[in-house]
């Protein structure tokens, strides 16, 4: 059975997440949230949207509560449900009544694959009623003006059974958070693996040449992320080729001859 | 003994086919072998024999020869080659193969043979389009050279036993060669050669330099070295761990090339500069140079020297050496360098010149107002003739950013070089992601965007509305009688011709062939492993709860129940669980090109294609159906009924996609019109409507460039709107503009590689419905 937790405090950020701007995401994001208006992050896998919202949180200094979501989370998995204990019924807040109560930041991670009928407390919460309606317990709550709701897609993904409704995307503000520019890619790159600059750029080259292949086979190029996991794995005393295989390669395909033209553009770099 | 081997002979040749005195040659030349070798090379005449007499004459007369190195029972895999080597290139080759036993056949037998492009070529093209970031070919030819479109390699590479020691080299040759592109070796960037004299069509500045030298050959050689100089220094910046691996290939090149201590003058110091090179590759440094070609060889050296910088320094060199300019005698060049092939460059230039004009004028006029010119007829002709194409005239320009609109946000962002906007007649547009990247382009080439580039877009915009293009005036434009009718759209009225084209139902008559199990037996494997993952999403048992009735009790709504209960509210009758079996409810639609265009490869792995799709749909349950379209003018749109929703894939639908053929034209209006209206009548959840093209939609009427681009993106929003999912997968070389404009940028996929197609569809398949 899952359990929320109910202590809000736990979801404020205490450290300053590191972030560096993409571009003006931060200043549209400050002033949709002064107007009470939604966030919509567009963008590929790996690319910093979540990091960006840790940040945002951490800004309004507001707590943040995120939720994947994945392809069974119904409607009372936000809302919240009620659990019987020793012959006894209580409810408990889902996170998205937890965030309406504490005027909190939601944050439906890839809102997409969550179940349709979730759009039906979405709606409300993201267009000017701000409402969340509890219908297991008759209750109606009204966000205050420091709650907001945001959440995020990959627009990558090509199923049908996966796109978002117009009705649901024209409520949000929406920001498009593509892979960041090599020069930044390269700081994101150096600070999060902590590994030297000269490796940092490598990595970013090989990037770069993977996203090249997008439209050749491969779905979606390697994400910052990844590189990220190279560098640690790097750090840690695994050879770059090595690291970049099991971390890159074997990541973005299946396709033998693709996983052999990612390597040899590793082999090349490192 | 004679007269069997005489008797066997009149078997396989008869009497008809050969002289008595040829015969008995033929005979005396077999006895020298033993029964038992007589009779197995016997078989293989009567293999050759058929396919070429003069053949069987030449391969009796290598036998002996051939046969001091064969094993009897190498014979048949032997004259395999053979006949392999006829049918490529004649008796010549066969010949040639004969000749050389050891090395044509023995050798790769035991698998010493070198690595073939062919082999590699796959690989080796995602690995130079992931380098390059762009479209760059890679061919096999006898050279090694790039003219800046398509990368130059070897048929084969043999350095080493090993063949992926021999990839690496082909992993090199490419990557240099693209080296010498991305820094500009043939000076094509605007303003690396400035020379005096007007730039002609055709003319390649660069190679009038060097027809200005006294010895020609000899310039542009010591140009090349030196840029091959350049990019070794800015490959190892770039890619150390490629020049690191190689370094041993550079001592192996260092040792097969001649001994410079042996030549003199002109010839001494060019072959020692190569030498120098490559030890300094190979990380040797044993060869030192002195004097003033190591000052010119370490000015190249620096990453900053630009091609121009190269120019002057080989002129340098050149005249350091001019006394004896006629000496020199040309030794190859070093291998991964290649040729230098200016003449090649600057076409692929003028060719890309041209590719990008006609590009950008397009797309910007897409995006231009239409009424800025006026409705004229004179504009039916041809565009302005354009003038010298480096000429960059006032008027139009294009801008970084609007300088009207320097605000704060600027401070904010760094400022990129791109052009934003665009003036025109001082109204500004802004460009769109992809006219950024042409107009980058375009200046990159021609220093700036020539004023006829956005003149001509703003005629070709106006002449929207002044019916610039012709066709559909040509057409009588009589009603067309008949039942199924469809409007098409014309992007110029915006508006629909009213019952513009007629539709024809066709049946596809199956035929018996060998196509379907053929192709069942080529992908036994794959399509065992589709079967398994299709039938996977098949199984995906999915348990809902809180249903009427059900298998099993939902604990989850059974507590709600109670707990509604005790809190004295109505609980819910919902308590039951049941194991959902027909989740995917989806019906597609499969709708195949027929045009003419398909004919060979792509209608070949078209039809593959579908033959794995059925199959694997077949084990997943998805209600799916198979149209094939084409036709010719608007009076006769086809379309070929392959297999209906409701028919099951049987031994008569396999004839049917086997019947399958190219016929005429390529029309997509009428038929996405039409099984829009089929589609929607079908009770499904999902309902997919999935294209199978090979290229741009034209008819022989005046169906095709944008009117056709315009009618087909109209006829899929009309599917959209209706509720369907259109999804276009299209074959070709490479990703075309217009596809994200026609189709929508998510709803298509383009496949570059035939043969990857008949596997890719049932993914593609699996990836839109899951």
């Amino acid at each position: 059975m899952v359990t929320h937790s109910q202590k809000i405090e736990e979801h404020f950020i205490a450290e300053k997440p590191f972030y560096l701007p993409q571009k003006n995401e931060l200043p549209v994001a400050l002033a949709a949230y002064a107007n009470g208006l939604p966030l919509l992050l567009k963008g590929p896998t790996g690319s910093g949207k979540s990091r960006f919202m840790q940040f945002l949180a951490w800004t309004l200094k507001r707590p943040l509560i995120t939720v994947s979501c994945h392809d069974d989370l119904s409607t009372s998995d936000l809302v919240g449900r009620y659990l019987i204990r020793g012959g006894e019924t209580f409810w408990v807040d889902g996170p998205m009544t937890l965030a309406v109560r504490h005027g909190a930041i939601c944050y439906l991670d890839e809102v997409v694959e969550a179940r349709k009928d979730t759009t039906v407390v979405i709606h409300p919460l993201a267009d000017d009623r701000r409402q969340l309606a509890i219908e297991k317990r008759g209750e109606l709550l009204t966000a205050p003006k420091e709650f907001m709701l945001a959440v995020s897609y990959n627009p990558g993904y090509q199923s049908v059974l996966k796109d978002m409704k117009q009705s649901t995307r024209q409520r949000f503000v929406a920001l498009e958070l593509n892979y960041p520019d090599p020069g930044l890619e390269e700081k994101i790159v150096c600070h999060e693996a902590g590994i030297d600059e000269q490796l940092a750029r490598s990595l970013v080259r090989i990037a770069a040449m993977t996203r090249g292949l997008k439209d050749a086979g491969l779905q979606e190029g390697a994400s910052t992320r990844l590189l990220v996991h190279a560098g640690l794995l790097v750090r840690e005393g695994i050879l770059p080729r090595d690291a970049c295989h099991v971390t890159i390669t074997q990541a973005l395909t299946d396709d033998d001859e693709l996983v052999g033209a990612i390597d040899e553009m590793i082999s090349s770099v490192l | 003994m004679e007269k069997t081997t005489a008797a066997s002979l009149r078997h396989i040749i008869p009497d008809s086919q050969l002289n008595e005195w040829e015969r008995e040659e033929l005979i005396e030349q077999l006895t020298v072998y033993d029964p038992r070798l007589r009779q197995a090379v016997l078989e293989q005449i009567a293999i050759i024999w058929p396919v070429s007499h003069s053949l069987c004459f030449a391969f009796i007369g290598q036998l002996r020869q051939g046969l001091d190195c064969l094993e009897e029972k190498q014979l048949p895999e032997w004259v395999k080659g053979i006949l392999a080597a006829y049918e490529a290139g004649g008796l010549q080759a066969a010949r040639h193969y004969m000749s050389d036993v050891e090395n044509n056949f023995l050798c790769r037998l035991r698998g010493e043979s070198g690595l073939l492009f062919a082999a590699a070529r796959g690989k080796l093209a995602h690995y130079v389009r992931g380098i390059s970031g762009r479209g760059l070919q890679i061919e096999a030819a006898p050279i090694v050279a790039t003219d800046t479109a398509t990368i130059f390699l070897p048929r084969e590479i043999s350095f080493y036993q090993d063949n992926s020691e021999n990839f690496q080299v082909y992993k090199l040759l490419a990557t240099y060669q693209w080296g010498f592109i991305s820094r500009d070796l043939y000076c094509q960037k605007h303003g690396a050669l400035s020379l005096p004299g007007k730039e002609a069509e055709g003319d390649d500045a660069l190679e009038r330099y060097f027809r200005s030298f006294g010895n020609q050959a000899l310039a542009q050689d010591m140009y090349h070295l030196l840029q091959t100089v350049r990019v070794s220094g800015f490959l190892q910046a770039e890619f150390p761990g490629l020049m690191r691996d190689l370094r041993p290939f550079f001592a192996l090149l260092r040792v097969s090339r001649p001994d410079f201590q042996t030549l003199s003058g002109v010839n001494y110091l060019f072959e020692q500069a190569r030498h120098w090179l490559l030890g300094y590759l190979g990380d040797d440094r044993t060869i030192n140079i002195d004097g003033h070609l190591a000052e010119i060889l370490a000015a190249a050296r620096r990453n900053e020297a630009s091609s121009a910088d190269l120019l002057a320094a080989a002129a340098d060199w050149y005249r350091f050496c001019s006394a004896d300019d006629q000496s020199y005698a040309p030794l190859p060049p070093l291998l991964f360098q290649g040729e230098f092939r200016p003449r090649e460059a600057h076409g692929a230039r003028l060719a890309r010149r041209a590719n990008a004009r006609q590009k950008f004028i397009e797309a910007l006029a897409a995006i231009l107002p239409p009424a800025s010119a006026p409705d004229s007829t004179e504009s039916e002709e041809e565009e302005p003739q354009p003038p010298a194409a480096n000429v960059v005239e006032k008027g139009a320009t294009i801008s970084p950013l609007p300088p009207a609109k320097a605000g704060k946000n600027e401070a904010e962002f760094p400022q990129t070089a791109e052009p934003r906007f665009i003036c025109l007649d001082d109204e500004r547009i802004a460009l769109p992601e992809e006219l950024r990247e042409l107009a980058r382009e375009i200046e990159e080439d021609l220093g700036g965007l020539p004023s006829f580039y956005i003149s001509s877009a703003s005629q070709k915009a106006g002449g929207r509305t002044s019916g610039r293009i012709k066709g559909p005036r040509q057409d009588d434009g009589q009603p067309l009688q008949g039942e199924l009718l469809y409007n098409e759209w014309d992007f110029r009225r915006q508006g629909f011709r009213q019952d513009w084209c007629r539709l024809i139902l066709k049946k596809v008559h199956p035929v018996k062939g060998t196509f379907v199990s053929s192709t069942l037996e080529k992908y036994r494997g794959q399509i065992m492993q589709l079967k398994r993952q299709f039938e996977m999403m098949r199984t995906q048992h999915l348990f809902v709860g809180r249903q009427r009735d059900g298998d099993d009790v939902d604990l989850d709504a059974l507590i709600e129940a109670h707990a509604d209960v005790r809190a004295g509210m109505v609980p819910s009758e919902r308590l039951f669980i049941r194991l959902l079996r027909d989740k995917r409810d989806i019906a597609a639609l499969f709708l195949v090109d027929m045009s003419s265009s398909t004919e060979g490869w792509v209608g070949t792995a078209l039809k593959e294609s579908l033959v794995l799709l059925s199959e694997a749909l077949d084990s997943l349950g998805d209600r799916y159906a198979i149209y094939g379209f084409s036709g010719m003018r608007r009076t006769r749109s086809e379309v070929y009924h392959v297999k209906g929703f409701d028919e099951p894939y049987s031994e008569e639908i396999r004839g049917r996609i086997a019947a399958i053929a190219p016929i005429d034209y390529t029309r997509m209006g009428p038929p996405i019109r039409h099984f829009t209206g089929v589609l929607a009548k079908v009770d499904a959840k999902v309902r997919l409507l999935i294209i199978l093209t090979d290229g741009k939609p034209e008819d022989y009427d005046d169906y095709k460039g944008e009117y056709a681009i315009e009618d087909t993106r109209h006829a899929l929003i009309e599917a959209k709107a209706a509720g369907i999912h259109p999804f276009c997968i299209t074959i070709d070389r490479e990703a075309q503009d217009y596809m994200g404009h026609m189709l929508g940028e998510i709803n298509y996929t383009f496949i570059d590689d035939v043969r990857k197609l008949p596997l890719r569809v049932p993914e593609i398949y699996r990836m839109l419905t899951s």
